[in-house]
C-alpha cells in the first residue's frame, strides 16, 4: 500500500509538472489561472484549449491549470465558471448554443448574463451529410423528400437540446417538412449510425465529419460562407435555404471580474487567436478557428438566446 | 501491407520505443490497479506528453498504457475485491475467492496470462481483419444494441442462481439508479430533487467503487480478521497456471477473446460488458457451472482475456472509420487527430508505417506485459501482508481521491459512501452487488437505444419491424432466451442425474 501511495504522489507530481509554466511577477495575473473545461480531457474543447495554452505560455505570464468539470452536456462546468470567484483566477471555455439552451430548456443553474465574455475562438458550422452511396445528391433533394413523405427520412442528431436539434426545429418550422429524428449521445455514435445505414442523413459538425470524409458526402454547410475545410461544399444559402447553424466556442470569466483584468484577458486572447502559427495548429487539429471579440460575441449570444427562446416556445419545449 | 510491416517492426524494436512500452505498461498497470483511476484517465493524462514526441512513439506509449491499465484492474479485483477499472467487475467473482484461499499469486498470474492472451488475439483481428470487422460493427444500430444490453442483463439469471428474485431486484434497483439525471432522449432532468449536480446522473465508476470497494471495507472491518487473506506464495505457481491454461482453458480463452473483440468493435460497448458476457458464456458451457464464483481459473481466464481483447476490437473502427469503439479509443483518436493523422481505410496506406507500427507494437506490448505484470504482481500481493486496518484506511482514501478525481465533483464522493452503505446492508439481506452494478452499467445504454428504436419506428411504421427485423437482433434474442433458461435447464439436468444416481444406488443396494 505504501508503495502504491508513493506512486500516486509521483503521478500527481508529474501532473503538476506538466502544467507548470514560467512564473512572472506583476499585478495581474500573479498566480496560475484555473481554466475550467466543461468536457472530458482529450475532447474537442480540451484539444482547442491546449493549443491556445501553447501560445499563452509564450506570452511569458502565469500558466493555466486545467480543471475538468464534465457532465450534463457541459452544464456542470459552465455553472462552475458562472459561480466562481470573479477575481480573474478562474476562467473557462463555453459553447454556444449549449449555454443558451441549457438554462432555457433544462433548468441549468446559470444564465448567459452570468458571464463576462473574453472572446470567441471557434465557429464550427453544422453540415448536412449523407453516405457516399446515398440517392440524395443535394440538400434540396433531402428536404424535398422529407416534405413529400413526412417522418420517413431518418435524421441523426446529437442531442437533445443541441445545435443539431435547434437546426432541425428551425428547418422543420421554416420549410414545413418533417423528419424521423433519432438522438445520439455523441458524434461518434451518430457517424456510425449514418455509415451503418440506421439513419439516412445527419446534421453534423465540420470538426466531426472530417474524421470520416472518405465515407461521406457533405451536401451543404449551414454557414454564411463556405468552410475552409470543405471548400467545394456549397452553403445551404447557395442552395436556396437560409439556414445558419453552428457551434461556437468561446472563453469567459465570471460576470463581476474587474474591468482591467477582463481587458488584459481580452487582449492576451486576441494576440493568441490572431497568431498565424496558432491558426496553422488549429487547422492541423481540424478546428475551424474564427475570432470574434468579447463585446461582439456577447451581443451575438443575446441575439441567439432570443431567437432560440422563440423557437423552443413554438414547440412547447421551454422549461417552465 | 507487407511494405509497411518490415519498417514497422524496425520501429518497434528501437530502444526508445521498447522503453516507452515498458514505461507505459508499468504506469498503466498501476493506474488500472488503483480504484478510481481508469484506463481512460491514464491515457488522457499522457496525451499532451505525446505532443512533444514522434507520433509513432507517442501512439505506442498510449497503446501500452491502455493495455496495462485494463490488465491492472485485475490486481485490485483479485486482492481487495475492487475492480480497478469497470472492465474487471467479473474478475472479482473468482479472483477474490481465490485470494481468500491463499492463492492470490495464482489469481494474479491467471489474470495476467489471460490478459496477454486476449490482447494478442484482439490485435490479431485488428491486423488481419480490420476492414470486414469494421463493416460488421456498423450493422449494430439501436435495436441491436438494445438486445445486446438485454442479453447482458440476462446474465443476472445465471449469476444469482441461488436466489433469482433477489438478483432481479438488485438488477432492477441498478436500472432505477441509472435513470437519475437528464433523460437521454427527451433531455429533461429526472430524480434530481432540485439538486442540479444530480442532472449529470450517477457516474458508473464512483457507484462501482462504492458497491465493491467501500462495502468491502465495511465487510472486512466487520470481520475479526487481521489480514484480508492469508497469502502463501508457492514456487511454481506461475508454471502451474500456464499448464492449467494449456490443458483446460484453450477453448475458453479463444471464445472469450473473440467475444471481447466483437464487443470492443461496437461503439459504446466496452470491456465492462465484454467481460461479463464472456464470464457468463464460459460458465454456461462449463460442465460444472456451479463451481464458478468459488475461485476457478476458468472464470478469471474468461473475464480478463475478454477485456483485453476489447482493445484490439475498439481500435478497429477507430482507425478505419474514425469512430472510436471505447472511451479510451476516443482519447487515442483525439491524439491521432492532434498529430494531423486522419483515420479512415486509407490510414493503412497513406500513413501505413504509423498504423502498422502501432498495431504491431500491441503484440509486443502484450508479450512484454507478462514479465512486467509478473514483477508488479509480486509487489502488489504484498498488500496481503499489511494489517487489515491499514489496508482499509488506504482503500477508503484511494476511493475518495479516485472518485473525486473523475470529474472533480463532491457528488461522486457522496455516491461512493451512499452506494457503499447500500451494498453493505443490501449484502446482509442477500442483495447481489454484481447484479446492481450490471443494472447501473447497462441501464443508460438500454434507455438510450430503446429511445432510438421508438424514434426509428416513426419512419418504419411499426415498432415490431424495428425490434425484430435484423438477423443480429434475432440471434441476440435467442441467446437471451437461452441465457434465461439456462438455470432451469441445469436444474433439470441435475435432478435427472440425481435420480439416475439414486436409481443406481438402489440397484446396488
Amino acid at each position: 500500500m505504501k508503495l502504491r501511495l508513493g506512486r500516486m504522489f509521483l503521478l500527481f507530481a508529474l501532473m503538476l509538472g506538466l502544467c507548470a509554466g514560467p512564473a512572472f511577477a506583476g499585478s495581474y495575473p500573479e498566480k496560475p489561472i484555473n481554466m475550467i473545461i466543461a468536457f472530458t480531457a482529450g475532447g474537442s474543447s480540451d484539444v482547442q484549449a491546449r493549443i491556445m495554452q501553447k501560445y499563452w505560455n509564450k506570452l511569458g505570464t502565469e500558466s493555466w491549470v486545467f480543471v475538468y468539470k464534465a457532465g450534463a452536456g457541459g452544464a456542470i462546468g459552465f455553472g462552475e465558471i458562472a459561480h466562481a470567484d470573479p477575481d480573474g483566477y478562474t476562467i473557462g471555455g463555453v459553447n454556444v448554443p449549449h449555454i443558451v439552451l441549457q438554462p432555457l430548456a433544462q433548468g441549468a443553474q446559470f444564465k448567459i448574463s452570468d458571464f463576462a465574455y473574453i472572446c470567441q475562438v471557434v465557429n464550427d458550422p453544422q453540415v448536412v451529410a449523407v453516405r457516399k452511396d446515398s440517392p440524395y445528391k443535394s440538400v434540396k433533394e433531402v428536404f424535398d423528400a422529407a416534405k413529400a413523405a413526412p417522418s420517413k427520412i431518418k435524421l441523426g442528431l446529437v442531442g437533445p437540446f443541441s445545435g443539431h436539434h435547434l437546426m432541425m426545429l428551425g428547418v422543420k418550422s421554416t420549410y414545413k417538412l418533417d423528419f424521423a429524428e433519432v438522438m445520439y449521445k455523441g458524434a461518434a455514435d451518430q457517424n456510425a449510425a449514418l455509415l451503418g445505414g440506421e439513419v439516412d442523413v445527419i446534421f453534423g459538425n465540420v470538426n466531426d465529419v472530417m474524421r470520416s470524409l472518405d465515407q461521406l458526402t457533405i451536401l451543404g454547410v449551414a454557414a454564411e460562407k463556405r468552410n475552409a475545410f470543405l471548400p467545394d461544399v456549397p452553403t445551404l444559402k447557395e442552395q436556396g435555404y437560409d439556414v445558419i447553424s453552428d457551434i461556437r466556442r468561446a472563453f469567459v470569466a465570471p460576470k463581476n471580474i474587474a474591468p482591467e483584468r477582463l481587458k488584459f484577458l481580452r487582449e492576451a486572447f486576441k494576440k493568441i487567436a490572431t497568431d498565424p502559427d496558432y491558426l496553422a495548429d488549429m487547422k492541423k487539429a481540424g478546428q475551424p478557428a474564427e475570432y470574434m471579440d468579447g463585446a461582439e460575441f456577447e451581443a451575438y449570444v443575446q441575439k441567439k438566446a432570443e431567437e432560440d427562446r422563440v423557437l423552443l416556445e413554438s414547440y412547447g419545449l421551454l422549461k417552465k | 501491407m507487407t511494405d509497411f510491416l518490415l519498417p514497422a517492426i524496425g520501429n518497434i524494436f528501437e530502444p526508445l520505443n521498447l522503453l516507452l512500452m515498458v514505461f507505459g505498461l508499468t504506469g498503466g498497470i498501476i493506474i488500472g490497479a488503483l480504484p478510481g483511476l481508469t484506463a481512460t484517465m491514464g491515457v488522457a493524462l499522457m496525451v499532451p506528453v505525446t505532443f512533444a514526441m514522434d507520433p509513432i512513439s507517442g501512439l505506442i506509449m498510449l497503446g501500452a498504457i491502455y493495455a496495462g491499465a485494463i490488465y491492472g484492474g485485475a490486481n485490485s479485483a483479485c486482492l481487495i475485491r475492487t475492480p480497478g477499472t469497470p472492465s474487471s467487475v467479473a474478475t472479482t467473482f473468482d479472483g477474490f475467492p481465490m485470494c481468500q484461499q491463499g492463492r492470490a499469486d495464482e489469481a494474479l498470474y491467471a489474470s495476467l496470462l489471460a490478459s496477454a492472451f486476449g490482447g494478442v488475439i484482439g490485435t490479431f483481428f485488428l491486423l488481419f481483419m480490420s476492414a470486414p470487422l469494421a463493416r460488421f460493427a456498423l450493422k449494430f444500430g439501436g435495436p441491436e444494441f438494445f438486445w445486446l444490453c438485454i442479453f447482458g442483463l440476462s446474465t443476472i439469471a445465471v449469476m444469482s442462481r441461488d436466489n433469482m428474485l433477489k438478483g432481479l431486484l438488485s438488477g432492477a434497483f441498478g436500472l432505477l439508479v441509472s435513470t437519475i439525471g437528464i433523460d437521454p432522449n427527451a433531455g429533461y432532468p429526472r430524480f434530481t430533487f432540485g439538486y442540479y449536480p444530480l442532472s449529470q446522473g450517477i457516474e458508473i465508476i464512483p457507484a462501482m467503487i462504492g458497491l465493491f470497494s467501500f462495502s468491502q471495507v465495511l465487510n472486512l472491518l466487520g470481520s475479526d480478521k487481521q489480514y484480508i487473506a492469508e497469502y502463501n506464495p508457492r514456487k511454481g505457481a506461475f508454471m502451474a497456471v500456464v499448464r492449467k491454461f494449456l490443458h483446460d482453458c484453450k477453448v475458453n480463452l479463444l471464445r472469450s477473446s473473440v467475444i471481447g473483440t466483437v464487443v470492443g468493435l461496437l461503439p459504446g460497448a466496452g470491456g465492462e460488458i465484454a467481460s461479463i458476457i464472456a464470464y457468463n458464456e464460459t460458465k454456461r458451457w462449463d460442465k460444472e457451472p456451479q463451481r464458478f464464483g468459488t475461485g476457478v481459473h476458468e472464470g478469471l481466464a474468461a473475464s480478463e482475456s475478454a477485456n483485453n481483447a476489447v482493445i484490439g476490437g475498439a481500435l478497429i473502427p477507430m482507425l478505419t472509420l474514425g469512430i472510436p469503439g471505447s472511451a479510451v479509443a476516443a482519447v487515442i483518436l483525439g491524439a491521432l487527430l492532434a498529430h494531423g493523422i486522419q483515420p479512415g481505410f486509407k490510414v493503412f496506406t497513406a500513413t501505413g508505417e504509423l498504423a502498422y507500427s502501432f498495431i504491431v507494437s500491441q503484440f509486443v506490448v502484450n508479450i512484454l506485459m507478462v514479465p512486467v505484470g509478473y514483477l508488479l504482481a509480486k509487489v502488489m500481493a504484498k498488500i496481503l501482508n499489511i494489517r487489515l486496518t491499514l489496508v482499509a484506511i488506504g482503500i477508503v482514501t484511494l476511493s475518495v481521491i479516485g472518485s473525486y478525481a473523475i470529474r472533480n465533483s463532491m457528488l461522486d464522493v457522496w455516491v461512493v459512501l451512499g452506494f457503499g452503505l447500500i451494498a453493505y446492508f443490501g449484502g446482509l439481506v442477500g442483495m447481489d452487488t454484481g447484479a446492481m452494478a450490471l443494472g447501473i452499467i447497462l441501464g443508460p445504454m438500454i434507455e438510450e437505444n430503446l429511445g432510438k428504436c421508438f424514434h426509428l419506428s416513426k419512419a418504419e411504421g411499426s415498432l415490431w419491424n424495428v425490434f425484430f427485423s435484423s438477423p443480429i437482433s434475432i440471434v441476440l434474442i435467442v441467446l437471451t432466451a437461452l441465457s434465461v433458461a439456462t438455470p432451469y435447464l441445469l436444474e433439470m439436468k441435475r435432478k435427472r442425474q440425481a435420480t439416475c444416481a439414486a436409481e443406481k444406488d438402489s440397484v446396488h443396494a
